[in-house]
Order: structure tokens, then C-alpha cells, then sequence
């Protein structure tokens, strides 16, 4: 392919030029093409195996590039040959960078190749996979130019070291991607730190001990009360039963009133909701003097801190018998139970529009889930471990057919708590609370990408 | 003739008798260990997987893993007794979580984590398993010096929970055992 793009620098500069472009947009195009696809079919398919799956080959990928290993599986397919000299040169280097750019029509120079398409499918994210196609026909496509203009045509057949190094260097970017995904999907952002809740850029967040803060494009703000709240193009916070409600641009207070015992709150650009004790209230801001009950917790029941977006206030119902979470409209007051678990605990669900957000422990895990409101198939977009270990499911010294284990897989248990959430279009917030002595528990702020 | 014991009654044949008769008790000792050690082996074989189970019915599904149970049916940790939730953690007398020296676990504004669901043993499995869970009969063993119950959870089932056919056991009016709990009561045995 370097001799063939190589040799229109026989007819000049611009020619040379031509051709390079036309085999660079022609690799983009095909990295496009499967890449996006892979994108699309990762969007309808997205799940925990896919994600187990995808990591394991590219594992392996970058097991067998960093040892030098025989590149397998191999495409036992050449791009045709007779193009370049049938078609004019821009026309076949465009072809042959369609074909190239796929990344599964011909051989491939190392195994991490394979793990791209994995990768992107996993992903479960469109633009995600069409990042990792177009940084593949980049790598393809810069060797491949740099040495044509060198006019270095046998430097690679002739130094396989090159080779070899090239290998070696992609096992390591793989290795650097997959740690930094990682680092990126759930990174912490302050701590300690809670009760998050978001509009666009701007995040507010209470921190235990010192109040309420606000951050936007990265710059802190420490407001004057606590458990803040953003919503449409307010904030609202409060000082002991001094509530404040104000400009989320300006921090101008435009409602001041007094709500005994409120301790959190939610808020949009019609309406502050507020849990008091056993019970969760809603004001429309147009008139303070008058508020009415959303729900109110029977004994031995716990309601969560109430999220809002437009009319909807969603909150959850905690008890022995089960625990669910609810949506009600405060304009109309109608009301909808979401999502519903016997044996499981749902909590602190947050929404932006059509979109879900909240948090499922279970027997054998705790997840940070995100789906549709109305429900359907949720993502898992964050997980630890569950909150209790399980013993060995029979008696010392006894046989253990019969035995019934919750989890067969034995995840080790962890003490930290995921609570409560935030949603943006972009992002997911997740307080995580972690036990200290007397029972207390110590919030952080972690976000992690919707992808 | 004085009677014999059975390692002289072993020698007495013999004109050796002193001798033999040391022989033969030896002898009896050694079988009689290892008939000994290989009927505890037997037993530990046949064992089934908790204390005072017979037959080979399997444990009913439980947040810790051992079926144990409070008298009202509710998941009880085996090592020590203590009540869990659903997600196998232990709570207080209100089913709220608490940590491992039992003190109230609280949010960062100090108001106590709620509580999650808690559901009998049986009514899970029967949930999980899709079966109308009854308990009927039980039957006692002593174990660990203490009486425990050990408790059917029957169903109109015809498998049980090993997969393979539910046997009447303790249940009645035609109901089959599909899992098996305990409950340790407090009277020694």
C-alpha cells in the first residue's frame, strides 16, 4: 500500500497529495460505516456479558501484541490488486482505503484489531465506536502516509523490528485505554460529599458538616445553606427552616419563606418540593402560601429525597414488605408507581425528561441503573458488590449436596452504600456512603459517564 | 468355667494364651478403631448438608445461605442467630440495617437507612418458584446441644427444589416438600 501511495509522487506534489487524501477519507469512510453500525447494534444489545466479553478479547489482544505473537484469527484476503492499474490512482487508494477501513476485509498487522470491534459494540454507544473507528483508520493510515512521502517503501518488510515495536506500542495504547475508560466511567468529584443534583453544567452538592455547594464549569461556590437544589433556572436551598429559593445565574433570591422541618429539597422553575419528617410536599413558586401533600411514609416505611423535573416529582417508598419507586405529577396529581421490588431495595431515583436514574441492591449486588420512565430495559451504568457475605450453605463437617448458596458466583461482599443520585445529559452523579464507627456514614460524589 | 471375654475366647484355642490373648485384644483394638473411624466416615458421607436433615431434599433459597429461621419464618444468620434483611444484612428489631457491632446505620444527616425488604423463607421460595408456600408439619433433632426444629415448605409441587421428585415428608393433603428450613430453639438436649 506505501508503494502503491508512494508512487504518485511521481506526478507531483499535488498528485501525491490527491491520492493520500483520497485513501485517508476512503479509510475513515469504512472505519465510519462498520464502526458506526457496531455502535447502533451495541445500542440495542448492550449488556454486562457484552462488556465481560469484550474486555476479555482485548485482554488476549494485548497478551499476544505485547509477546509477539502469531496474529490470529487472520482474513485470508488481499485488496485487489488489479484496481491500481485499472482505475485512476485517487479512485482505487479511495477503495482500497473503504475496504481497509473496515477492518475486516483483509489481513490485519496486529491482534489488537480485533479487539476494536469488540470494544465498540460493548461500548453501547454510537459515537463511542465511531472514536474508536476513526482512531484505527488513523492508525492506519499514518504509516502508511508518512512513509509513501518518505519514499520508504521496504522500510517495514525490511525491519520487521518495526514491526514488532509497532505491536508492542498498540498493546500498550489498548492497555492505557482500557485503564483510562475505566478511571474516566466513574471518577470522583468531591468527597465528602452528597445529595447531588444537576442542571446542564451547574452540579450542587451538600457536603456533611460545612453546607451547600455549587459548581459550575469547574469553579466552586459555597452557598449560604444546605442540601441544594437545582432545577430549571433556580437553586434553592435552606437554613434550618429558612428556605431560599434564587437565580441558579445570578444566586438573587426570588423566594424566602419559612417550612418547619424541611431537610430536602427538590425544585423547578414551577415548583419546590420539599420531605419533612414522614412526608414529601410541593408549593407552586407562583404562590408560597399555599402547599399540598405529595405522600406521607406509614410506620416503619422511609420515603427518599424527592427529585423534579417539570411537574414530575419522583421519590421512593421503602419498607419491609417491598420497596418502590413513584412518579407523580404535580400539576394534575396523577401518580404512577415506575418501577417495584419484593426483594430488593430501590432508591433515590432522579429523572431528566423521558430517563430514569436511581439505585437497585439487591441480594447479590447494588446498581446504579438508568432507563426508560416509563419503564423497560434498564443499564447497569455502575456496580459494587453486594452489602452481605453468605456463608458456605452447609453445616461444617456435612455434605454440601442440598446446599443452597444466594450468590453461586461468591462476589465479597463491601460495606460502601450506593444512595443518592443526579442525571444529566451527559453524566450520572452517585453518592456513595461509607460506614465509619457508631454507624455514621461518610458520603463521596463520584460521576459516571451515561455512555 | 468363668466366662470369657472375647479376646481371651479369640486365644483360647490356642496354647499360647497369654500371649495371644494381648494379640487378640490388640487386634480387636486396631479392627475395632477402624470399624469405628469408617462408620463415622459412613455417617459423614451420608450426611446430609445441615444438622439433623434426613433425606435429601435441598435447603429452601436464603439471604445467607444456611435456611435458618425465626419461629415466625424469617431469615435468621446461622452463625449467629442474628436477623437479616433480603439482602442478607443484618437489622434491628424494625427491620432497619445495622452495622457489625449492631449499631444503626445513618445517612450523612444521621436519619436511619431504610429498611429493605425482609420476606419469610418459604413465601420467597414460593415466590421465586411459583408455588402457593405452606408450612405444614416439622420434625426435632438435637443439634448442638440445643432442640432444632427442622421445618418442610411444602407446595402443591411434583419436583422439589433439587430438580428431581418432591416427597410427601412432613406436609399434608397432598402438598409435597419442595425446601427445607430450621428453626434452634433454646432448650437444651
Amino acid at each position: 500500500m506505501i508503494g502503491t501511495v508512494g508512487a504518485a509522487r511521481h506526478d507531483g506534489r499535488r498528485a501525491f497529495a490527491l491520492t493520500a487524501a483520497a485513501f485517508a477519507t476512503g479509510l475513515a469512510l469504512g472505519a465510519t460505516l462498520v464502526f458506526g453500525a457496531l455502535g447502533l447494534l451495541g445500542e440495542a444489545v448492550h449488556s454486562r456479558f457484552l462488556v465481560l466479553a469484550a474486555v476479555a478479547v482485548a485482554a488476549a489482544a494485548i497478551l499476544s501484541d505485547a509477546a509477539g505473537l502469531r496474529v490470529r484469527p487472520q482474513i485470508h484476503f488481499q485488496v485487489p490488486e488489479r484496481w491500481r492499474r485499472t482505475m485512476p490512482l485517487p479512485q482505487a487508494l479511495f477503495l482500497y482505503g473503504l475496504l481497509l477501513g473496515t477492518g475486516v476485509t483483509t489481513y490485519v498487522p496486529a491482534t489488537a484489531a480485533w479487539a476494536l470491534p469488540a470494544l465498540g459494540i460493548a461500548l453501547g454507544n454510537v459515537a463511542g465506536s465511531l472514536a474508536i473507528g476513526l482512531g484505527f483508520a488513523l492508525g492506519r493510515a499514518l504509516p502508511v502516509l508518512v512513509l509513501a512521502a518518505r519514499g520508504e517503501e521496504t522500510l517495514l518488510a525490511e525491519r520487521p523490528q518495526g514491526m514488532r515495536a509497532l505491536r508492542v506500542l498498540i498493546a500498550a495504547s489498548l492497555l492505557l485505554a482500557l485503564v483510562a475508560s475505566e478511571v474516566q466511567a466513574a471518577g470522583t468529584v468531591a468527597a465528602p460529599a452528597g445529595d447531588p443534583s444537576v442542571v446542564g453544567a451547574d452540579l450542587a452538592w451538600q457536603q456533611p458538616g460545612v453546607g451547600g455547594f455549587l459548581s459550575r464549569n469547574g469553579v466552586k461556590t459555597q452557598l449560604p445553606g444546605n442540601d441544594p437544589a437545582v432545577g430549571g433556572a433556580l437553586v434553592a436551598w435552606h437554613a434550618g427552616p429558612a428556605v431560599t429559593v434564587a437565580a441558579r445565574d445570578t444566586l438573587a433570591p426570588m423566594v424566602q419563606e419559612t417550612i418547619a422541618g424541611a431537610q430536602k429539597l427538590a425544585v423547578s422553575d414551577r415548583w419546590l418540593v420539599w420531605r419533612s419528617g414522614r412526608q414529601i410536599r410541593v408549593q407552586p413558586l407562583s404562590d408560597p402560601s399555599r402547599s399540598a401533600l405529595v405522600v406521607e411514609a406509614k410506620r416503619v416505611a422511609e420515603l427518599g429525597r424527592p427529585a423534579l423535573d417539570g411537574d414530575l416529582v419522583v421519590y421512593h417508598y421503602s419498607t419491609a414488605a417491598g420497596s418502590w419507586l413513584t412518579a407523580v405529577n404535580v400539576a394534575n396529581g396523577t401518580r404512577r408507581r415506575v418501577r417495584f421490588a419484593r426483594n430488593a431495595q430501590l432508591l433515590n431515583p432522579s429523572l431528566l425528561g423521558a430517563s430514569l436514574l436511581y439505585v437497585r441492591a439487591s441480594r447479590c449486588s447494588q446498581e446504579l441503573r438508568l432507563g426508560p420512565l416509563r419503564g423497560g430495559k434498564d443499564r447497569v451504568l455502575f456496580e459494587l458488590p453486594p452489602l452481605a457475605s453468605q456463608d458456605s450453605g452447609h453445616d461444617r463437617g456435612h455434605t454440601s449436596q442440598g446446599e443452597h448458596v444466594p450468590c453461586p458466583h461468591r462476589p465479597k461482599p463491601t460495606t460502601r452504600i450506593l444512595w443518592t443520585t443526579a442525571l444529566s445529559d451527559t453524566t450520572a452523579y452517585l453518592t456513595i456512603l461509607r460506614p465509619r464507627r457508631g454507624g455514621r456514614t461518610v458520603p463521596t460524589l463520584i460521576a459516571v459517564a451515561r455512555r | 468355667m468363668p466366662e470369657l471375654s472375647l479376646t481371651e475366647a479369640i486365644a483360647a484355642s490356642t496354647s499360647r494364651r497369654g500371649f495371644l490373648a494381648r494379640a487378640g485384644r490388640l487386634l480387636l483394638g486396631v479392627t475395632g478403631g477402624g470399624f469405628l473411624a469408617a462408620a463415622l466416615r459412613a455417617q459423614k458421607a451420608e450426611a446430609y448438608h445441615f444438622c439433623g436433615h434426613i433425606y435429601t431434599t435441598g435447603s429452601c433459597p436464603h439471604p445467607v445461605g444456611l435456611p435458618r429461621i425465626d419461629r415466625n419464618g424469617f431469615p435468621l444468620r446461622a452463625v449467629d442467630g442474628k436477623p437479616v434483611d433480603d439482602l442478607g444484612r443484618p437489622i434491628d428489631a424494625v427491620g432497619r440495617p445495622v452495622d457489625a457491632r449492631a449499631e444503626l446505620l445513618r445517612d450523612p444527616d444521621g436519619n436511619p437507612l431504610p429498611p429493605a425488604p425482609r420476606t419469610r423463607v418459604c413465601t420467597a421460595a414460593g415466590r421465586e418458584f411459583g408455588f402457593h408456600p405452606r408450612i405444614d408439619g416439622a420434625w426435632y433433632r438435637c443439634c448442638n446441644g440445643h432442640v432444632r426444629k427442622l421445618v418442610d415448605c411444602c407446595g402443591a409441587v411434583r419436583d422439589r427444589i433439587n430438580g428431581d421428585a418432591a416427597l410427601t415428608g412432613y406436609c399434608y393433603s397432598g402438598r409435597r416438600v419442595f425446601c427445607v428450613m430450621y428453626y434452634d430453639t433454646k432448650i437444651k438436649c
